[in-house]
């Protein structure tokens, strides 16, 4: 019970805090195109909960071929403060990503938005970093 | 024993008012401590409105910016306006003679002092990452001034630059428990015709926010993907 409602418990954190931005060191345009959105469904490989940014390697089928993405967050202290924690993914978890490619053609992902397989978003906020949808 | 109680309590009942200058520096003068959030300006123009009022070599230097020569892209200092501008929060550290800035945002401070001093005479010849501020309480408004910040940092995340020649007045108010309106005047000849000014505000964190420790150097992988155009100082 005190496990459910803990667990109850950090969602809703997250949920309430889910407008509050995440840190970003630089601008989304120093790195990522936003003429080059992309989206894919995959499995963890690694995870980098590490400053500046947190990374999240993910393995996806790429017609047929399987293309590991460096998928690139908030920086960790901003997602602590929101209820996330470096073990909120692990490696084997799938994962959805929606967010665009680095412009030096690499396998650089700047990820808006990562969604479980039941539908819940993780890492949830703004990326405050002058890129798409983030707030001016 | 009865004395040594009594010694105790004198000892306690003086060191108590002792601690409580220390926080506040003075009891006539609001108390700034605490853990307060940023209001994210990735661009200062949108906060004033229009951009600034360049000067024809600050106007070159804007049409010119390139997001990838951003410095905090290579985890240099961010400069005292960005520290106050970025999505990261700061604690205030408020005693009678210096007031610190900690900022988690590179893990950078800044020193206030309030103990008359003039700025170092040779500041301007040797200008540092984060300036020389002194500060002075007027009524219940800390007014900070700042020279001596070198051009290596940019005024925010959009890319708007200074030169060596800003000087940076702030004003900050506590609206209540929870605000603090922050007021900053930019004045760079250099790179601006007149001084222009924005406000922000400081919001409060939760009793549990802490300042953590921001190691940028730790994996800053995006410098090896910055791209774009170059536009090197002169």
């Amino acid at each position: 019970m005190r496990r459910y409602l803990l667990a109850v418990s950090g969602l809703c954190t997250g949920l309430l805090l889910a407008a509050i931005p995440l840190a970003a060191h630089h601008s989304f345009a120093a790195e990522y195109d936003n003429n080059k959105p992309i989206k894919f469904s995959g499995k963890v490989t690694k995870v980098e909960w590490m400053n500046p940014h947190i990374y999240v390697y993910v393995d996806a089928n790429d017609n047929g071929k399987t293309v590991n993405y460096a998928v690139e967050g908030g920086a960790p202290n901003g997602l602590y403060r929101q209820g996330w924690r470096k073990d909120t993914l692990k490696a084997g978890d799938p994962i959805s990503i929606e967010g665009f490619l680095a412009k030096d053609g690499s396998n650089t992902v700047n990820a808006r938005t990562w969604v479980l397989p039941d539908g819940k978003k993780v890492f949830a906020g703004n990326n405050e970093d002058g890129g798409p949808a983030a707030k001016p | 024993m009865k004395g040594s109680i009594l010694l105790f309590c004198v000892g306690a009942i003086a060191f108590v008012p002792t601690l409580v200058f220390a926080q506040t520096g003075s009891s006539n003068h609001p108390d700034l401590n605490g853990f307060w959030n940023n209001q994210y300006t990735p661009n200062l123009a949108q906060a004033l409105g229009h951009e600034p009022p360049y000067t024809p070599y600050g106007l070159q230097r804007w049409k010119g910016v390139d997001t990838k020569d951003d410095p905090t892209g290579r985890c240099l200092p961010v400069g005292p306006s960005r520290a106050f501008t970025a999505p990261m929060p700061f604690q205030l550290v408020q005693g009678p003679n210096v007031m610190a800035f900690l900022y988690e945002y590179q893990t950078i401070y800044r020193l206030i002092y309030m103990d008359g001093r003039q700025h170092p005479p040779d500041i301007m010849e040797y200008p540092e990452f984060m300036g020389h501020s002194t500060g002075r309480w007027e009524g219940d408004t800390l007014v900070i001034d700042t020279v001596g910040i070198n051009d290596r940092s940019w005024l925010d995340t959009t890319g708007h630059e200074h030169s060596a020649k800003l000087h940076l007045i702030e004003r900050l108010q506590k609206v209540d428990e929870n605000h603090l309106k922050w007021t900053v005047t930019y004045d760079d000849p250099v790179f601006f015709t007149e001084p222009w000014s924005i406000t922000r505000n400081f919001t409060r964190g939760k009793p549990t926010d802490r300042i953590m420790a921001y190691s940028c150097e730790e994996n800053n992988r995006d410098v090896e993907h910055l791209t774009g155009g170059t536009n090197k100082k002169p």
